[in-house]
């Protein structure tokens, strides 16, 4: 075999085992990615559910001494049931934008709610001084609090994902495998979420 | 020309982006700190100090706990939620994997403070208790002025936490503040009883009276001497977690 013949085989050999290389590569360093988001979502999802256990205690105990706010009440618990919904339809939601969209939804909703029978709250200083309800107070707080930062780490972990799956030559390879490498949502902030909230104590 | 213009005003435009949001949002994380408690602030005086830097560090020796106090001045508007998680995910408290840290966060000027706590505590430390360790236990030394008291109270309700004993709050009713005195004064009155069976102790078996003195005189030394730190390595994280978990108050 002359050398010339050597070199060209050589120089096929590269350009077909190099992008296999880099493909399994890029390919690994996704599911690694990918793996990262899942971890993150399901820690989304856990402190969520955190705050739809919470619910009822915070409205029996509500309940026991402003008897008479029935529609707030209600709205709470609507809002619960169907964040609560919501949840268990949201397993595809990271790397479906619309699923994750209702998702959200459902738990503003809630939040909504949950906001109004703070402010009703606000109207019985003897529920607001008792032991319990302070206690049940700042386990909301505390899962407010939660969630805001899982939800900021989801989006630093799809954001990590995304940027990785969009790089050139790994975009071109990641569409290959169809949705399993599908581009990753975000949580978007909450309407008049804009401006840094007000802690309020 | 118009291309560098152009850039020129990207540049510019880019830079009072990041400008304006480092101002909004992202007040600097203090730099790791080298001990357990840091007084930015000269909140705490300089003895209290020390000996609650001696506490968590025998505390994290003995059970691998990191327990972390940070005093400063002021974070101006940025929310304490945000700075607290910062911090925590900065400072790396906590040991990894266990993630088993807590960092008691005091604002002097700000008047305000926040527990964090670590992931892997949070069962150990609720929200709940957090709650109660800042506002029953912390923030009404505070309001009276007395720094050193609060923060010794609270770093103790917080390793009795975290090891498991019930919090017992002084009590649930916004009557408390009247009912807080009368331990106190229950307190007085057996020590009263005691140093009258000392007394009497003394007038019948002197001798008796010396040897349970000086017992008493050198097992209180022993206890406060303990724990003294050999020179050893300042604080250092331990890549732990948290997740927003714990209280915020203020005094």
């Amino acid at each position: 075999m002359s050398k010339k013949v050597l070199i060209v085989l050589g120089i096929v050999a590269a350009a077909v085992l190099l992008p296999i290389g880099c493909g399994v590569s890029s390919y690994n360093e996704l599911v690694g990615l990918d793996q990262q988001v899942q971890a993150q979502w399901a820690q989304v999802e856990n402190v969520y559910q955190r705050r739809l256990d919470l619910v009822p205690n915070l409205v029996e105990t509500v309940k026991g001494a402003a008897a008479f706010e029935k529609d707030t009440f209600t709205a709470v618990t609507e809002a619960r049931s169907r964040a609560a919904q919501a949840s268990s339809a949201a397993a595809q939601a990271p790397s479906d934008p619309a699923a994750l969209q209702k998702f959200q939804q459902a738990q503003e909703q809630l939040s909504g709610a949950l906001s109004r029978l703070m402010v009703v709250v606000e109207r019985y200083p003897d529920l607001k001084a008792t032991q319990n309800f302070r206690d049940l107070q700042a386990q909301l707080e505390g899962t407010e609090n939660r969630i805001a930062v899982e939800r900021m780490r989801f989006n630093e972990a799809a954001q990590g994902f995304n940027t990785r799956r969009n790089t050139f030559p790994t975009v071109i390879f990641a569409s290959f495998f169809g949705s399993r490498f599908q581009e990753k949502a975000y949580f978007h902030a909450e309407a008049g979420a804009e401006q840094a909230p007000k802690v309020k104590f | 020309m118009l291309g560098r213009g152009l850039w020129r005003l990207l540049f510019a435009a880019l830079l009072a982006l990041t400008a304006s949001r480092a101002s909004a949002q992202d007040v600097a994380i203090p730099p790791p700190p080298e001990r357990w408690v840091t007084d930015r602030a000269s909140l705490l005086s300089p003895e209290a100090r020390r000996q609650l830097d001696a506490k968590l560090e025998s505390y994290e020796r003995q059970t691998g706990h990191q327990v972390v106090v940070w005093i400063g001045d002021t974070i101006g508007s940025a929310p304490l939620d945000d700075f607290a998680v910062r911090t925590f995910k900065a400072w790396q408290i906590g040991r990894k994997g266990k993630d088993d840290g807590l960092l008691l966060l005091v604002l002097a000027k700000d008047r305000k403070m926040a527990i964090e706590v670590g992931y892997g505590l949070e069962p150990q430390v609720p929200d709940a208790t957090a709650s109660r360790i800042i506002n029953d236990v912390i923030a009404p030394k505070l309001r009276e002025g007395d720094a050193d008291a609060a923060l010794d109270a609270g770093v103790s309700a917080i390793l009795a936490s975290i090891e498991g004993k019930p919090f017992t709050p002084s009590s649930s009713t916004p009557g408390r503040e009247a009912e807080k005195h009368r331990p106190s004064t229950g307190q007085l009155i057996g020590f009263g009883v005691l140093a009258l069976i000392f007394l009497v102790l003394f007038i019948t078996n002197p001798s008796l009276a010396m040897s349970l003195l000086f017992v008493m005189a050198s097992g209180r030394g022993n206890g406060r001497g303990g724990g003294g730190f050999g020179g050893g390595g300042g604080f250092g994280g331990g890549g732990g977690r948290s997740g927003g978990g714990g209280s915020r108050g203020s005094w």
